[in-house]
């Protein structure tokens, strides 16, 4: 390899990282300058006495958001993978058409059904959103890697084989590699999923970013709505766009 | 091949095994003397004494031995003791209320208790396992569940009366009934109106590359913007609409309601909708339009009688996936106050009643379920000839 190519792609790689760099920039922006904007959300709400939602900051909210949102995704792609992974083993065989079937019946359970009866069941506040959302971003992890895992050529398996690999091997080495942009497809759908139901968790007690919305709706004031929408939208579209360029030029 | 079929079935031993545990050590029911205290637990020893628990026993223990040397025809035992089970649920419940349940006190109710949730989920995984195993049709395993649904609509009938889930429904029978027909009118009307602008904007997409480039651009964009978010942007402008614009308003078009929650419907059912059209009439296999042509057919009728049928399986794929969606966001828009049975969700989150927000997510849980299978019924049936 010559040097020249090499430092193309560094300055493509770097190029890449643009558009999620930008709307956090812009996210981050909008958290910490919101009060900024007063004269614009007045225009939206002229009669209220207060137009920036004040009982919490902003960027307490997105790092409770983030921090639901991250430990769901964290417990559900270790479960789901480790799922999907050990069903697709000799020892495991015997599960797989079942799990196969609950991970594709389950994409029908509408996320808030979910998170309204993991309520009952789990109480009130950050619990119950973290079960649900785990639950619920497993489905189309455990989906996806089943998809990447059978969808190998077996003829590439049995070459592995045939190399003299061991089951581990094949696993770190073959398998997961070749499956990892159809895994990182559902890891994205999961998580994207999971930020918009963690915004519906205000509603069951958690703080997070779904607060100034409910807040807003609850009291008819559109600028608490706006605020965090905006939020939420930005933060929907950094996370997506990240995953975008994570995955290398795969179709949705 | 004959060791292979006596080796023990350890999915279905695995399940019932779970059953059991989570049958014998979770709470059966839970009994509250009113709506406001929260209930007390009740075990399964307390609803029919040892000697009940003993009897309930009795099928999972058979169960777990027909797993262990699973022939076929004892596969079709198993799966007629675990329909059984299922059937007997209600009646266990409705044992419950009669021996747990005091009757001096009017506003006692009795809440479905963990074990009794998580058997229910267990043996319907039975089910689906022994389905597959035995190679019955869907139609057959559907019909399977007929007997559990008949007995509970049964005890629900004569028993259950302290059930706090039928006594949340009979304080607001008529909204409840209210709330599913808003729930499927919105969800029918996004679908049909998503469908004909989906079809529309495929068509123009396969005509103009440069609209397909922008139309996909947007509708992903506007899938990433989580819906909550969505219901909450459209507040502002379709308020400032209602003010302005006069025959707007008199449809009765306002910043809450259905007009907000009609549109993001239809935003976010455009994508799935558009993306399959597009696919389904892209991916028709040229050789076949080849054919049309050549047999004399003009444009309009090789699209009319070759394309669109032959398409017709994925965009009704479409469809299901954007109908299930939308049954899933309606319960959402509640919060914007469109009604339907998300209204139910959100009241009950407000009051801590959970029995009134299982009352408004089960009919939506059982709706997406239903709206899946039966389309994707109808998409099995119109494949051509059972191909692909």
């Amino acid at each position: 390899m010559s040097r020249g190519p090499a430092r193309l792609s560094a300055v493509r790689a770097g190029r890449r990282w643009l558009a999620p760099a930008l709307w956090l920039l812009l996210l981050l922006g909008a958290c910490l300058g919101m009060a900024r904007f007063e004269g614009l959300f007045r225009l939206v709400e002229p009669d209220s006495r207060a137009v920036i939602y004040a009982r919490a900051d902003f960027l307490v909210l997105l790092g409770r958001h983030l921090q639901v949102v991250g430990v769901a995704a964290l417990l559900a792609i270790l479960l789901g993978v480790g799922a999907a992974v050990a069903v697709t083993r000799r020892g495991g065989r015997d599960f797989l058409p079942l799990v196969a079937q609950l991970a594709s019946m389950g994409q029908t359970f509408p996320p808030v059904a979910v998170l309204a009866l993991a309520v009952p069941v789990l109480g009130f506040g950050t619990l119950p959103i973290i079960v649900a959302l785990v639950l619920y971003g497993l489905l189309p992890i455990v989906r996806n890697t089943l998809a990447g895992i059978e969808g190998i050529d077996p003829g590439v398996r049995e070459a592995a084989r045939g190399m003299g690999m061991t089951g581990g091997q094949l696993l770190r080495q073959v398998e997961l590699p070749l499956a990892a942009p159809v895994i990182l497809a559902g890891i994205r759908t999961s998580v994207t999923i999971n930020i918009a139901t963690a915004a519906i968790g205000a509603t069951v007690g958690a703080s997070n970013l779904g607060d100034p919305i409910i807040s807003g709706i609850v009291n008819g004031n559109t600028a608490y709505v706006l605020q965090g929408a905006v939020l939420i939208g930005l933060l929907a579209l950094t996370v997506d766009s990240l995953f975008a360029r994570l995955q290398p030029a795969a179709p949705r | 091949m004959r060791r292979d079929r006596t080796r023990p079935n350890i999915v279905l031993a695995s399940l019932l095994l779970a059953t059991l545990v989570a049958w014998v050590g979770l709470d059966a029911v839970s009994v509250a003397p009113n709506r406001i205290v929260p209930g007390s637990g009740v075990a399964a020893w307390e609803v029919a004494g040892l000697a009940g628990l003993a009897v309930s026993l009795l099928p999972l223990l058979a169960g777990l031995w027909l797993a262990g040397r699973p022939t076929p025809g004892r596969l079709r035992l198993a799966l007629g003791l675990v329909v059984v089970m299922l059937a007997a649920l209600p009646a266990w419940l409705a044992l419950a209320a009669a021996n747990r349940v005091d009757p001096e006190l009017p506003q006692a109710r009795m809440g479905i208790g963990a074990g009794v949730w998580v058997a229910l989920f267990l043996l319907l995984l039975a089910v689906i396992e022994l389905r597959s195993r035995l190679a019955l049709s869907r139609a057959l395993g559907w019909a399977l569940l007929l007997a559990p649904l008949a007995s509970l609509a049964t005890c629900l009938a004569l028993w259950l009366e302290p059930l706090a889930l039928r006594q949340e429904y009979r304080g607001r029978s008529e909204q409840f009934l209210g709330a599913i027909g808003e729930h499927l009118l919105l969800v029918g009307v996004a679908v049909t109106v998503s469908l004909v602008l989906g079809v529309g904007l495929a068509l123009a997409m396969r005509h103009w590359p440069g609209v397909q480039k922008v139309g996909f651009g947007v509708l992903n964009f506007l899938q990433t913007i989580p819906s909550l978010a969505l219901f909450g942007l459209l507040l502002a402008p379709l308020a400032w609409l209602a003010a302005n614009v006069e025959w707007l308003a008199a449809l009765g078009v306002s910043g809450i309601g259905w007009a907000p929650a009609l549109l993001a419907l239809v935003g976010y059912s455009l994508l799935p909708m558009v993306r399959n059209t597009f696919v389904a009439l892209d991916e028709v296999d040229p050789g076949v339009i080849e054919a049309a042509r050549g047999m004399g057919m003009s444009r309009g009728q090789v699209f009319r009688q070759v394309r669109l049928p032959l398409a017709l399986p994925v965009i009704l794929e479409g469809i299901r996936i954007t109908s299930v969606q939308a049954i899933g966001l309606t319960a959402v828009a509640a919060l914007i106050g469109a009604g339907g049975l998300g209204t139910f969700i959100f009241q009950g989150l407000g009051q801590a009643a959970m029995d009134l927000v299982l009352l408004g997510a089960l009919p939506i849980l059982v709706m997406a379920l239903l709206a899946d299978a039966l389309l994707g019924a109808l998409t099995d049936l119109l494949r051509p000839g059972g191909a692909r």
